[in-house]
């Protein structure tokens, strides 16, 4: 025994002799470490350490109550998982110890291990022939199951360790079809789709099924619903049908009762329904909704759409575990089947996060209500375990948190959670942060108070503020994935029956003329984006096509969708700019401003004579000025002082664009009757003229956003706009093919769709980037040349940071964004903080 | 006077039940918050309203509700504002900060408050008296949050004697915490204050007019001695019971106020329980309120008798 321990104590003083002294900031502590992602090439390398306490002092409007990754709903509640939670792999920037080919160091991105021990292994192959209950495709050879080696230094706070059991019963419990986990959905139905899952998640579940996939369409033609000897009709399965009142139908994305105000037989539809909105399927019923459907207000559906407003009971069948393709191949390894394939950035980004729970802990956290259970698992110290960075030390309900460090993450003592500096070139470790202090404070001016104090590491800028900051050195914008626009009115059927209202004067009024195409192409043009967005929230940016500037085309290099020639001709064919006019494309696009007084003038003179000409307004006297007032009804969901900025700009530059034309001082907006959620039915069913919303999509997939607009399901313009009416011809790889809007976002979001015998899928993985660029962009120049919508902000935020720290990377990735608090570093320790502060007299100058 | 009280007693049962009855139905026949179409979860959000009995008819939902309150005192279980959490064990959690907070204010501002009312009765129409009506009217006028971030400013910010929210943690009879405290303390007491002082003033004028006060200064009472024993007795008729009132009052928390300073109490629950919707909790909120102003009227009413012998209650002669 002795002996060994002398040899232990000689290898220890072995190794000390041989450590790499290097100095620190204040030049008195050295360390060293190995880095490196590739292990062939592993090199030592000195790291730099850190003297003191760093302490990221952040607030929060509303603090976390729920973070079990199971069951969070909420951004709030996610806020405590960026720092207790590690997921199978992560992104860090491509420094020097981790180059990327091409790539200027920092100027993007390396996906590399966390959780797992390696990159995935496609095992597609060998799953599809060892587990026939997977329904691989009989003709996939890749994307579909993936072997992941783990982490085995990966513990939990507590020092357990995290084997492939822990993932698998982890899985097992968010698929469990008792719980009804909210993050459930994500592996069941999102892109990281695990092969069984639905189908175990639902497993003896009775359910009210809806009859549309997706709004899209039907489980069961309405031809095949039939009458059964009750009088109630029933599926080809023999489960009885429903129209559904009050349950949110995927078809309309909202419920039937929302519309009630425009359907005259809403009340005889209610007094068949039971408790919980559901109408039997009868003679009776058919014909009081058919009435609704085909009527003129809701733009005359077909009768088969009967079958979008129709669910029919079902109860799943019961599923085994084995049914699931989430794997324990080994003691540190799983193997992940997957419903649809995936691979490459977008297998890595989906496995950026993960579900594990800490088996003993959660089994004591839940508790049956009803026929559900709730769970208390991460709602408090006792019942959180963390295996991130940072553990929970304290928690306050409503008041405050804090993290710190976790001595038993393996990312601290691995040697690969390092980066090289961009500005000294020394090697330091990531995450210097030693603790978190999260506290709510909800009012921005507290906020910006204690900012200014030092008390908080951040603040982000307020309408009243930028005046005074946006040109501060510590000031940092960063943009945001919403695009927002305004809605024109242009359903025909909708404007006429208001106008046929008896309160409606129409020697007075006019709103026909709204469904004009000069007339939207006018409104168009007259209104300078960029002014727009300083003037009514002026840390958004203006906007100018449907796709922001925040979208990534191409993950794996980085590049945005806004800066690729084709987006770039989008938006020239959109504002009619004769790109040969000038010297380059860049130079064409850089002259839109969205404000062409001539421009708007001609379309809206050409907007009077059409009008007159088809009779929607008139010009008695002849004096070449419509005897009508536009008054154009912009939707409110609540009024605000923002609603009140917008409107009254919109009204006071349209005036300046309509002096000399035939509308000069006769087209205005208006604020309608608070809506509140209603806003977005209004609109829909042209019923309000006008709004300014948008859309979010996930900044690194702008393809998806397409079926935002051509699907009526989502379309707010669906009612006079059929994108499955509107052709693109486009030409792949030297075949010219013709489908309609539709089908091109179906096949460029990897629907496999089938025209003249033939099948077209460019999604990704089945089309290269350049090609899906492409018809991304014809699908963006078709929809914005129906004026529908017009891009008018892009969202944004602009935020102070501390004196007391720094971004190693200033610019804003898409990917990284900053480098969040792994990158962050301190120019002071805590103790030195409030020196500094006490000597700038206790308040601080930005 | 006992039948008058155990019949107020009664009353007050039946009109709890009643308003209980009427918010459980109501905040349940509310349609869910819209779910947004092209969020995957709506499937999961319904299963789970279902598998909650949120589905089921109101009355047996009703029926469910009352039967865990009275049988086990089980009012629900959070479902969205704070997850898997009994409410009532949130409720008492949180009910310390608010009541201490409001305590604090209230035994600052009741002394001060009629301290400044005698004083200005006594010198009335006086300078004096001219200047504490002026101010009285002008910090009634002012709505407290203003004072709010107007001592942030001054005392957090400029000074930087005072944080400038609450101090986290449940120690609240320590030191730190109570220095923590006090912006909020004083936002909240100056409306009490001026309330009392106003109140005060008009009261002891009226009766330091009064014919008795003229016959007590005749007796040979000083001016001191007829005001304390005489006039400020006949005054509490009307003072006391607000105190009352205050100090029931004091558990419902300031919305503003809790904000502003992050104290951590009931203020806001209310307002979230219904935004969330969060039934059980919204539930146990309108039940305890309902019971605090139910309870604080009969109090009242009842203190007047107390106060004033000659006052009786539920006589019919």
């Amino acid at each position: 025994m002795r002996k060994i321990k002398s040899i232990v104590a000689m290898l220890l003083a072995l190794a000390m002799m041989f450590a790499v002294v290097s100095c620190t900031k204040t030049g008195d502590t050295d360390t060293s470490a190995s880095s490196s992602t590739d292990d062939t090439t592993k090199t030592e390398v000195k790291v730099e350490t850190f003297e003191g306490d760093f302490t990221w002092k952040d607030s929060v409007s509303t603090l976390a109550t729920n973070w079990n990754p199971h069951t969070y709903e909420t951004a709030d509640d996610a806020y405590p998982l960026d720092y207790i939670v590690s997921g199978l792999y992560s992104f860090i920037y491509n420094d020097e110890l981790n180059p990327v080919e091409g790539k200027d160091p920092y100027a993007g991105y390396v996906i590399v291990p966390e959780m797992a021990a390696e990159m995935p292994v496609d095992v597609t192959e060998d799953i599809k022939a060892q587990y026939p209950q997977f329904n691989i495709p009989a003709d996939a050879t890749s994307g579909y199951a993936y072997k992941i080696d783990l982490n085995p230094d990966a513990k939990w706070q507590d020092g357990t360790p995290i084997n492939a059991d822990t993932y698998v019963y982890s899985m097992q419990k968010l698929l469990d079809s008792k719980l009804i986990n909210y993050r459930a959905t994500d592996y069941v139905d999102g892109d990281l789709a695990i092969a069984g899952g639905k189908n175990y998640s639902l497993s003896g579940r009775s359910v009210k099924a809806d009859n549309s996939v997706d709004g899209k369409a039907f489980v069961y033609e309405w031809s095949t619903i039939t009458k059964s000897g009750d009088g109630t009709y029933i599926t080809p399965d023999g489960a009885k049908a429903y129209f559904a009142m009050s349950a949110t139908l995927p078809y309309l994305g909202d419920s039937l009762t929302t519309y009630a105000a425009y359907n005259p037989n809403h009340e005889a539809l209610m007094a068949l329904a039971d408790e919980e909105g559901y109408v039997p399927v009868t003679d009776e019923s058919i014909e009081l909704l058919k009435a609704f459907i085909t009527s003129d207000v809701w733009g005359n559906e077909p009768e088969e759409y009967l079958g979008y407003y129709t669910v029919y009971d079902k109860t799943y069948d019961e599923y085994g575990w084995d049914t699931v393709g989430c794997l324990k191949t080994g003691d540190y390894q799983i193997t992940l089947v997957l419903e649809k394939s995936l691979s490459g950035f977008y297998l890595l980004y989906n496995l950026s996060g993960n579900w594990l729970v800490y088996e003993d802990l959660y089994e004591s956290c839940l508790t049956q209500v009803g026929d559900g259970y709730v769970s208390t698992y991460n709602t408090s110290v006792e019942t959180t375990m963390s295996y991130g960075p940072y553990k929970l030390v304290s928690y306050q309900e409503d008041k405050a948190m804090r993290f710190e460090r976790n001595e038993n993450w393996f990312g601290y003592n691995d040697g690969k959670h390092v980066y090289v500096d961009p500005e000294d070139g020394k090697t330091y470790p990531m995450y210097q942060t030693t603790a978190i202090d999260c506290q709510v404070v909800e009012e921005a001016e507290t906020r910006k108070l204690m900012f200014l104090k030092g008390q908080l590491m951040g603040y982000g800028l307020q309408a009243a503020d930028f005046d005074t900051y946006r040109n501060s050195d510590y000031c940092h914008a960063t943009p945001a994935t919403t695009t927002f626009f305004l809605i024109l009115n242009g359903h025909a059927a909708a404007i006429q029956t208001r106008e046929d209202a008896e309160d409606f004067d129409t020697t007075k009024y006019d709103l026909q003329v709204l469904t004009l195409e000069s007339f939207k192409r006018a409104m168009a043009l007259s209104y300078d984006r960029d002014l727009f967005a300083s003037t009514v929230s002026p840390a958004r940016s203006g906007a100018y096509g449907l796709i922001g500037t925040a979208y990534v085309y191409d993950p794996d290099t980085g590049a945005r969708y806004r800066d690729s020639d084709q987006a770039k001709q989008a938006l020239c064919d959109f504002y009619s700019v004769d790109v040969s006019k000038y010297n380059s494309l860049d130079e064409a696009v850089d002259s839109i401003t969205g404000y062409d007084v001539e421009g708007a003038r001609d379309f809206f003179a050409k907007a009077f004579t059409e009008a007159v000409e088809l009779g929607y307004i008139t010009d008695t006297d002849s004096d070449g000025k419509s005897d009508q007032m536009i008054r154009m009804e912009y939707a409110i969901s609540a009024d605000s002082d923002f609603m009140t900025t917008t409107i009254n700009y919109l009204n006071t530059k349209l005036a300046e664009v309509l002096v000399g034309t035939p509308f000069e001082g006769k087209i205005e907006f208006y604020k309608s009757a608070p809506y509140s959620n209603a806003w977005s039915t209004k609109i829909k069913s042209g019923l309000s003229d006008t709004v300014l919303a948008g859309w979010q999509g996930s900044q690194l997939n702008p393809y998806s956003l397409t079926d935002l607009y051509v699907n009526p399901s989502r379309a707010y313009d669906a009612a006079w706009f059929n994108a499955e009416a509107v052709d693109l011809t486009f030409t792949v790889k030297g075949e010219e093919i013709t489908m309609n809007l539709k089908q091109w976002s179906d096949a460029l979001n990897g629907t496999a769709v089938e025209l003249n015998g033939k099948t077209y899928n460019f999604g990704d993985g089945q089309a290269d980037v350049e090609t899906r660029l492409s018809i991304l962009a014809a699908i963006e120049t078709k929809v914005l040349l129906g004026y529908n919508y017009l891009p008018m902000l892009e969202d944004g935020s602009m935020a102070l940071l501390s004196q007391q720290v720094y971004y190693v990377v200033e610019e804003y990735n898409p990917v990284m964004g900053r480098g969040g608090i792994a990158y962050t570093k301190y120019n002071y320790n805590d103790a030195e903080w409030a020196a500094y502060i006490a000597e700038q007299g206790g308040e601080l100058k930005y | 006077m006992l039948k008058y009280t155990i019949q107020r007693v009664l009353f007050m049962l039946l009109t709890l039940f009643i308003i209980i009855g009427m918010c459980f139905m109501l905040i349940r026949l509310l349609p869910p918050a819209t779910l947004d179409p092209t969020d995957i979860h709506w499937e999961t959000i319904e299963a789970r309203r279902e598998a909650m009995g949120y589905n089921k008819p109101l009355l047996v939902q009703f029926g469910i509700f009352l039967r865990d309150v009275f049988t086990k005192w089980d009012w629900g279980v959070s479902d969205k504002l704070y997850v898997g959490r009994e409410v009532f064990s949130i409720f008492a959690e949180k009910m310390p900060a608010t009541i201490i907070v409001n305590l604090y204010s209230i035994i600052l501002s009741i002394p001060i408050g009629i301290l400044l009312g005698i004083f200005a009765a006594l010198k009335k129409n006086t300078w004096i008296d001219h200047t504490i009506s002026t101010l009285t009217m002008v910090v009634i006028s002012v709505p407290s949050f203003v004072y709010a971030f107007v001592i942030q400013y001054i005392f957090s910010y400029k000074l930087g004697w005072l944080p400038f929210v609450m101090e986290s943690g449940t120690d609240y009879f320590t030191w730190k915490m109570f220095i923590s405290m006090l912006p909020a303390v004083m936002s909240l007491s100056f409306g009490v204050i001026a309330g009392f002082a106003r109140t005060t003033r008009a009261e002891l004028t009226e009766v330091l007019t009064s014919e008795f006060m003229l016959l007590a200064r005749t007796k040979g009472l000083t001016k001191a001695q007829a005001t304390i024993r005489h006039a400020l007795k006949n005054c509490m008729v009307v003072i006391l019971p607000s105190i009352f009132g205050q100090f029931i009052g004091i558990m419902s928390g300031s919305l503003i106020i809790e904000k502003i300073f992050s104290i951590p109490g009931v203020g806001q629950l209310y307002i979230k329980s219904i935004n969330a919707p969060d039934y059980p909790m919204f539930i146990m909120n309108t039940a305890f309120y309902t019971t605090i102003g139910l309870v604080a009227s009969i109090v009242v009413d009842i203190s007047y008798g107390l106060i004033d012998p000659r006052i009786r209650m539920g006589s019919k002669k």
